[in-house]
């Protein structure tokens, strides 16, 4: 009996349904939640839990439909700010919708893939920063197909002499998303892991909250560079996007 | 001295309803093992078309699969598809990647063939004609039996392999080089021979000539 549950178990872990959209994306177990969209942009959702990625260090469970139907309002309205000739350069055509979603057992809100043109979002990500996850996630697609636009060390420039960011952006423990009241040169905990990350940050920031950030900038010199810089370089890329 | 024993009328029946379910097993046996039994065969002969020189005949265990080329959709890959066609490159070549009742893939010249199979490399071999440019179409759409080129992840990536969709499937819209259409056979391709679950086939079926319809 026992040998009976571990062979049912291991094969309801390991089954993967190599079917179209696996070959096209190269993740298994999605369904179309919705292919006609003004943008372009598809929906797919997780029929059933996957992993993937080296190791298979990427997971990610199934969705509940009834928990995406009611997110999902949300979700779009976001993603229509962006039009198809924006999403076309910085190459995102389908959005995965799934639940739990970690990478190397780090809980994540979303993961981008411009190379499968993917963006996997965790539809159970703080309902408090869930809108700006996403355009978060979404900068970093824009800047990893205009990597030649984003220097990173003028970007880091900006800050004091006497600031480091950590060596990557989960290895230190600036992991906080709150916007901080004294910003100095930073917005929150996050963007002082790395300039990819701070850079990030500003554009979420920008996308879903600009009037506290043109507020802020004001009074923080380090900052307002900073968002300069970004706005600068999405104009080269998009006038519109901003 | 040996006494013979007369079988009696319960033994008789039994034995003839054995004898009655070895031939009925045997047969059966043979019958299913053939899976090409009630495919419709497409006589060569008796078919007719519009534009017989944008037509190609891929010979297969279970007949013939007839595909219309679209040149006017997509130029440049029906053009490296009849030259590949014409130097008899796909003679031979395995369909390695089988989803069931979904596609049907093919096409590796370099580790795909059947007299060369390299199970490590299959799906990224050449032609040795070069990389082709994408040519999507937004308005084709990949019904029952469409062919598409197949690609790398990346675009522009198109060489020799193509994929045969055996049911509609709208997210390849825009996704895929589009060839052609099979016309006739498609059944024929639902025999061919699957990964079970996993895409990759393990002794695989193969083409076994791929000819235009003219040259025939």
């Amino acid at each position: 009996m026992k040998i009976l549950f571990l062979f049912i178990l291991i094969f309801h872990i390991s089954h993967v349904n190599a079917d179209e959209i696996y070959n096209l994306i190269k993740i298994p177990n999605l369904e179309i939640y919705k292919l006609k969209n003004d943008n372009n942009i598809r929906y797919l959702s997780a029929k059933d839990n996957f992993k993937i990625g080296v190791n298979k260090n990427i997971s990610c469970d199934k969705v509940n439909i009834n928990n995406l139907n009611s997110k999902f309002p949300l979700i779009e309205k976001n993603l229509n700010r962006y039009n198809s000739n924006f999403l076309k350069k910085i190459k995102l055509k389908y959005i995965v919708f799934c639940e739990n979603l970690f990478i190397s057992e780090i809980n994540t809100g979303g993961i981008p893939n411009h190379k499968n043109r993917t963006l996997i979002l965790d539809i159970n990500f703080n309902k408090k920063y869930f809108e700006r996850m996403m355009h978060h996630e979404i900068f970093h697609m824009i800047q990893n197909t205009h990597i030649e636009y984003f220097d990173e060390d003028k970007f880091s420039s900006f800050n004091l002499t006497s600031f480091n960011y950590a060596e990557c952006s989960t290895c230190s423990d600036r992991l906080n998303l709150d916007l901080y009241e004294k910003t100095d040169g930073f917005l929150t905990e996050y963007s002082k892991s790395i300039p990819s990350e701070d850079m990030a940050e500003i554009f979420s920031f920008l996308m879903t909250d600009k009037e506290i950030i043109e507020y802020k900038i004001n009074s923080d010199k380090i900052l307002n560079n900073k968002v300069n810089f970004i706005k600068l370089i999405l104009a080269k890329i998009d006038k519109n996007i901003l | 001295m040996i006494k013979t024993i007369k079988a009696s009328k319960s033994e008789k029946i039994l034995f003839i309803f054995l004898i009655c379910l070895s031939i009925f097993a045997f047969t059966s046996f043979f019958l299913l093992k053939n899976k090409c039994l009630f495919v419709e065969k497409n006589n060569l002969n008796k078919l007719n078309f519009n534009d017989p020189d944008n037509i190609a005949v891929m010979n297969v265990e279970c007949g013939n699969v007839i595909i219309e080329l679209y040149p006017d959709i997509s130029p440049k890959a029906v053009e490296r598809f009849k030259i590949l066609i014409e130097q008899k490159m796909y003679d031979g070549s395995a369909f390695y990647k089988v989803s069931e009742n979904t596609f049907v893939q093919a096409g590796d010249i370099e580790y795909g063939n059947i007299n060369n199979l390299d199970y490590s490399k299959i799906g990224s071999g050449k032609s040795g004609m070069g990389l082709l440019k994408s040519e999507l179409s937004n308005d084709f759409k990949f019904t029952e039996g469409s062919v598409g080129f197949a690609r790398a992840t990346e675009f522009n990536t198109e060489d020799s392999e193509f994929f045969i969709t055996l049911k509609e499937i709208p997210i390849y819209q825009g996704e895929y080089t589009p060839i052609g259409k099979v016309v006739y056979g498609l059944d024929i391709l639902t025999k061919i021979k699957t990964g079970n679950k996993v895409f990759y086939v393990l002794r695989p079926d193969y083409i076994k000539t791929f000819r235009m319809f003219n040259s025939n």
